[in-house]
């Protein structure tokens, strides 16, 4: 039986109303067929394309077109884009708030990342805080943190939180194994300020639907860390105790919260840390390959208990 | 031939359709909960988290199980591959069985089960027959040629969209194995997909607004986007995944002018085919793969003319997709309900909220690191690039 005969019999059963049934059954044939993910998708790509290509046309032109029309240009687009999302954006609430145009959270967006490309450009031309980056960082992180409070923006959220994270020193790149603990103590103390912080702006009610980005964000930072720490050839047990708690911790989190995303953490950062402390001295093939096969069958046993109880839906 | 009855296939996509109905309100609370116990599934489902982590642990497992058994005994070649077919049948009739017997549905075990036993084949055929037999590249053929026959049955049988797709890339290999004419490989890897669209277009105008529809799109998808990228000839040049494509970039040279300039002529005029296609059937998957194709006709346009690149056409690029997208947009708006033929800019269902705001926070954390393509200046004295400041960049890269 189709959906559309199902409606059918649930409105001649009383079930729906008629109103229900005509535009449910609309939206089951397609009727109308909504682009608005389509839209939203080519717009970002078209900022993204445009954006990207000033950043290479500046860089590489930069000399021939001088810096006065690079600034003049740039300052532009951003005072466009400010002048555009100020006198636009409703009236802050802390609740969610949907943007005032199709187009506003883009604007922001291209806004936001015309002042990356403009910072980059004034730092790399004239040195105005010799080479030192941290200052823009942080003050570029604030700004972007205030603009997707301002503007209820995760686009710009993300940008916030991959500033904050570049100030932290942490940069996936850069993680090279002789700095492996300074890293380490970046990613945790990013993990700590963001997960406080994110707590306690959901618990006083400022923008509460910005915490699952939060949460994600410091649940990866965190199991990575911990990783780290684990893969260490020394003093890994207080990392493994660690990540233990954080694994059961996420667990528990995605469990009552019915977010199996932290279960999928849980399960996969778990296993990689439990699996290379148990195999770190084993050189016997067969004895590896026999914790992988009992192993892999133990947690799908518990994996499959997990998603009878809990994981239907979602 | 499919494995799932239709009526539970039918039950469970009329579920979901009600979840998404309810989130918008379409339907009441208590409505809601009446009409979800009228479509309870017999079928074992999960999200798509669990799927993932079911997938990968299962994948582990029978890695493992079929590696121990190799382990230690040094087993010949014949061995080893005679050995991988029957693991290749175990997988797949252990997939059958879950599903026959547990009702798993797109439960990740199954799954990986079914890609197993597709592994296990095409490495059974490459040791059992062929390892010790003199190059023959016919009989080589036969390796792909499994792989495609099984995933072909796998995507009947469990309706993995993924292992149709998978099918069309082993179809890319065979025409290597038959001819060394690079243009005949491109014009046979294009009629094997053609060939393959037209039995789609017969068979899926049968199944408008049922279950099978979406599984049908995302196949007439892959096959509008494989036609277009087997015409293309430029687009190793973008530096795109040509070392497994086409075995490393091309020189236009090595085609000849007829064929060469027949593919600029067809890269222009398959995307309107296929956006028209898509708008006229009210296909999402379609209508994503002509704008894909539109886009990537711009890109490879310049290669395919010799003319050179520039550093701002990114930018002119971003202005016609902005442009465009606005123009639709404000078009669409304006007509009576925010409604033109049938088609909205307005948001209908739940699940494109959830997919924006997925996206903003990937994409979001991810755009900084890709904006700017790598410096190159002229002059030591300008360095823009290589600078790890500008925000939201926290990058070496900007």
């Amino acid at each position: 039986m189709t959906i559309l005969t199902r409606l059918k019999q649930w409105k001649e059963q009383s079930k729906i109303s008629p109103e229900q049934h005509a535009h449910m059954a609309g939206l089951a044939r397609g009727e109308p067929f909504s682009l608005f993910l389509e839209l939203n998708v080519l717009l970002y790509a078209g900022v993204l394309a445009f954006v990207g290509g000033l950043g290479w046309t500046v860089s590489t032109w930069s000399e021939q077109i001088g810096d006065i029309v690079v600034l003049t240009v740039l300052s532009s687009i951003l005072a466009a884009c400010s002048w555009y999302c100020f006198s636009r954006a409703p009236v802050w609430s802390p609740a969610e708030t949907p943007a005032p145009s199709p187009i506003f959270d883009y604007v922001l967006y291209l806004g936001s990342l015309v002042w990356c490309v403009e910072l980059a450009y004034l730092e790399n031309r004239f040195r105005l805080l010799s080479g030192r980056l941290d200052p823009y960082l942080l003050a570029t992180a604030g700004l972007f943190f205030f603009l997707a409070y301002r503007f209820d923006n995760r686009f710009v959220l993300s940008l916030g939180l991959s500033s904050l994270a570049g100030w932290f020193g942490l940069k996936i790149s850069h993680w090279s194994a002789h700095q492996d603990a300074a890293y380490r103590q970046c990613a945790l103390l990013y993990s700590l300020l963001l997960g406080v912080g994110g707590a306690l702006l959901q618990r006083r009610g400022l923008k509460p639907h910005f915490f699952g980005t939060y949460l994600n964000v410091v649940a990866n930072v965190l199991f990575w860390a911990l990783l780290s720490g684990v893969f260490n050839r020394q003093g890994y047990g207080v990392w493994l105790f660690a990540l233990l708690i954080t694994c059961g911790a996420s667990l528990a989190w995605g469990l009552t919260r019915r977010q199996f995303a932290f279960v999928a953490y849980a399960a996969v950062y778990g296993y990689v840390g439990v699996s290379s402390m148990f195999l770190r001295s084993v050189n016997d093939q067969t004895v590896v390959l026999s914790y992988f096969v009992v192993t892999g069958v133990a947690m799908l046993a518990v994996l499959v208990q997990i998603g009878r109880r809990f994981g239907r839906t979602g | 031939m499919r494995l799932y009855s239709s009526s539970s296939e039918e039950t469970l996509r009329a579920r979901k359709l009600l979840t998404d109905w309810a989130g918008e309100g379409f339907l009441t609370r208590e409505q809601y909960q009446l009409l979800q116990k009228e479509t309870a599934s017999d079928l074992r489902t999960t999200n798509i988290f669990l799927r993932l982590v079911l997938f990968l642990f299962t994948l582990i497992s029978v890695g493992a199980a079929a590696a121990l058994f190799f382990v230690g005994s040094g087993p010949s070649e014949q061995t080893i591959g005679v050995f991988s077919l029957i693991f290749a049948v175990v997988c797949y009739a252990a997939a059958e069985f879950a599903v026959f017997q547990a009702g798993l549905y797109r439960y990740g075990i199954e799954e990986a089960l079914t890609a197993c036993s597709v592994g296990f084949l095409c490495a059974g055929i490459q040791f059992a027959f062929l390892s010790d037999s003199p190059d023959s590249p016919k009989l080589e053929s036969l390796v792909p040629a499994a792989g495609a026959i099984l995933a072909l049955w796998i995507w009947r049988r469990f309706g993995f969209s993924y292992a149709f797709f998978a099918a069309m890339i082993f179809g890319v290999f065979l025409p290597g194995y038959w001819t060394s004419s690079h243009s005949a490989q491109h014009l046979i890897v294009a009629m094997f997909y053609a060939t393959g669209l037209v039995g789609i277009a017969v068979v899926r105008s049968r199944h408008r607004f049922d279950y099978l529809e979406e599984g049908y799109s995302l196949v007439e998808a892959f096959l509008w986007l494989g036609i277009y990228l087997a015409i293309n000839l430029k687009l190793s040049s973008l530096d795109l995944p040509a070392q497994w494509w086409w075995s490393g970039t091309r020189d236009s040279s090595e085609f000849a002018r007829p064929f060469y300039w027949t593919t600029w002529v067809l890269i222009w005029c398959l995307p309107p085919i296929v956006l028209a296609r898509g708008i006229r059937q009210k296909d999402r998957f379609v209508i994503a793969v002509g704008a894909i194709a539109a886009v990537l006709t711009f890109v490879s346009n310049k290669p395919y003319l010799g003319w050179p690149r520039h550093t701002w056409d990114p930018i002119l690029l971003g202005i016609v997709l902005t442009g465009v997208a606005l123009f639709i947009r404000r078009w669409l708006d304006r007509g009576p309900g925010g409604i033109r033929h049938g088609f909205t800019a307005m948001r209908l269902s739940g699940k494109d909220k959830q997919w924006i705001d997925a996206g903003s926070t990937f994409f979001g954390l991810l755009s900084p690191q890709s904006i700017t393509p790598a410096p190159h200046t002229s002059s030591p004295d300008v360095r823009f690039g290589g600078g790890h400041s500008g925000g939201g960049g926290a990058s070496g890269d900007f």
